[in-house]
């Protein structure tokens, strides 16, 4: 039977703006939706069974490093004292644009959520290929509370784990892991270790970092070509022929967007969803924010995949704004990301992979410090350190107000860097 | 809101200014031994500069915390809650004033969270008699001046 949810927990006047999906992009938008409209209803399906919390920290809950009280930050809580109503482990399977309802499946019953507005913050999942399927006893993907949990118990029993991909979630995936004393295994089909973060001079100095702990083995230039069941585990046949057993593999070659739900509503999808600026997508009155979604690239203006949580985040935000009726646009951001491993500092900003006769290098190098800034014309369009990353945010900022190099450097935050005491 | 002002020109880097946040603020957390202050004074080519925590409107580290430390909290202030740091330094990534302190052999990252100081004047600023420091309502006005070279920005 079919059971309409309109109001149900909680009654008010206005419009109803639906959320489906329930990470950062999908709070902000709730927390700002909730500040424009005190008298709207605002909804939020999630398909976890628990409140949102981030998923970024979940290979440090893997690893021991945080609690599972500072993992699960929100609390029902937090949705109730915002009078927002929320649905745990509810599936949106369809959208009805015609109707204006959401279809969801929740506890093996169907549920029409209506809607006046609607936010597809449904985010991304890891992508398995048929050389390594997915396996609910033992091939999985690290990508939310579940999977660190699943991890965590098969930490206690295996003693050898196979990664696939050494880009940020698989290794952060190993560091977690190998505090559990298992061996990973790493293979990477790139020459370099986080890929769209690094160049070979940091990518060994991060990969000889990680090295340093005897369980993690990293191996690039690589890949898995085929797998089958063996006992209790699996048998991975890599590219060269060779074999190896692993308790459980975790594939992080990269993620999907979740568009599944969206398929015959006429919202345009290239892989990830089309948005403007105002993170409207092509059907009215549905929006998208977060991994699902494109967003623009701030200083080219260019339109791409940058699937990090800060744009989430302004996304989130910005879809709110527009489902008020306040017109608000989002500028966009720039590749980035950080992270460390065992005391060594990763950061990257902007287009790192860029090469070319018209990119020229200024290098500061030191047996503990790598900085690297790439220019275009005389501007700065990327930088990238290991070791010292402190005063990572000024050469981005430069980067984004497009400043260039000899300008900068002469500015009294550059001091702060050794690249830019570099002669060029 | 009020904010911080640096004026260069009455800076001579005595460096009062640092002592005082290490004197009174307990999250200026040890480093190797010693204290590193929230507010750093550095020489620069054209004069003295202050790297410090510019509680600024749109602050880009809230955004991009991922272990959500730092929080907007009562008065538009930027605090952070230390326990929930993980050492990512995504906020020292975004913050355009360098005014993060990553502190490695903690992993974690520090700002200057504006809990100090008698009748709301901060420790720092009370301890400048060179009048190099300034605790007023300025940040409506940073803020006006970066929003304006967002727009300036060309797009395709």
């Amino acid at each position: 039977m079919k059971k309409t949810v309109r109001k149900s927990n909680i009654k008010k006047s206005g419009k109803q703006h639906v959320i489906v999906g329930n990470c950062i992009a999908a709070v902000s938008a709730a927390e700002t939706l909730r500040q424009l409209n005190p008298n709207d209803n605002i909804v939020i399906i999630g398909d976890e069974a628990v409140p949102s919390y981030s998923r970024c920290l979940i290979t440090y809950y893997l690893g021991n490093m945080i609690t599972e009280d500072h993992l699960l930050s929100h609390t029902k809580k937090w949705y109730s004292e915002r009078e927002i109503d929320l649905h745990l482990s509810t599936r949106a399977e369809g959208v009805d644009t015609k109707k204006r309802v959401v279809h969801a499946v929740t506890k093996g019953k169907k549920v029409n959520i209506p809607y006046d507005t609607l936010l597809v913050a449904t985010g991304s999942s890891p992508i398995f290929l048929p050389s390594f399927p997915y396996d609910k006893d033992g091939i999985i993907g690290m990508r939310d509370y579940k999977d660190s949990c699943m991890l965590k118990g098969w930490a206690k029993k295996g003693k050898k784990a196979i990664i696939i991909g050494a880009g940020f979630v698989g290794l952060k995936s190993a560091y977690g892991l190998v505090k559990h004393g298992v061996k990973v295994k790493i293979v990477e089909l790139l020459p370099t270790v986080l890929g769209r973060m690094t160049d070979l001079e940091a990518s060994s100095r991060v990969r000889d970092r990680l090295c340093q702990n005897e369980l993690i083995e990293i191996e690039l230039k690589n890949s898995v070509v085929a797998t089958r069941k063996h006992g209790d585990g699996y048998i991975a046949t890599y590219q060269n022929g060779d074999e190896e057993y692993a308790d459980f593999i975790v594939a992080s070659v990269g993620v999907r967007a979740n568009t599944d739900f969206l398929e015959n509503t006429g919202v345009e999808i290239d892989r990830i969803v089309s948005v403007d600026d105002g993170q409207r997508t092509t059907v009215e009155d549905i929006y998208a924010a977060g991994d699902v979604c494109r967003s623009r690239h701030i200083v080219t203006g260019d339109w791409i995949y940058n699937a990090i949580w800060p744009v989430a985040a302004a996304q989130g935000r910005v879809a709110a704004a527009n489902m008020s009726g306040q017109g608000r646009t989002y500028e966009g951001n720039i590749p980035m990301n950080s992270v460390d491993f065992y005391e060594l500092w990763i950061t990257a900003v902007g287009d790192v992979q860029l090469v070319g006769d018209d990119i020229e290098e200024v290098i500061f190098k030191s047996s503990s410090i790598y900085q690297n800034v790439k220019l275009r014309d005389g501007v700065p369009v990327s930088f990238m350190a290991t070791g010292n990353v402190d005063g990572a945010g000024v050469i981005r900022a430069a980067i984004v107000s497009q400043t260039p190099w000899d300008e900068f450097v002469k500015k009294p935050y550059a001091q702060i860097l050794p690249v830019a005491n570099q002669s060029r | 809101m009020k904010a911080f002002h640096f004026i260069p020109d009455n800076c001579d880097l005595c460096r009062k200014c640092e002592e005082a946040c290490v004197a009174v603020c307990g999250s200026s957390k040890k480093e190797s031994g010693g204290y590193v202050p929230h507010i750093r004074v550095l020489q620069g080519p054209e004069g003295p500069f202050m790297r410090l925590c510019k509680h600024c409107e749109d602050s880009p580290c809230v955004d991009a915390c991922i272990g959500e430390s730092l929080q907007r909290g009562p008065d538009g202030l930027v605090i952070q809650d230390e326990t929930r740091c993980i050492g990512c330094f995504m906020c020292n990534m975004v913050c355009p004033n360098g005014a993060i302190k990553t502190i490695m052999s903690l992993e974690k990252a520090f700002k200057c969270t504006l809990m100090c100081g008698e009748k709301q004047i901060p420790t720092c600023v009370a301890s400048c008699d060179r009048g190099a420091l300034v605790f007023d309502d300025l940040r409506a006005h940073n803020n006006s001046i970066r929003r304006k070279k967002i727009k300036e920005i060309p797009h395709k």
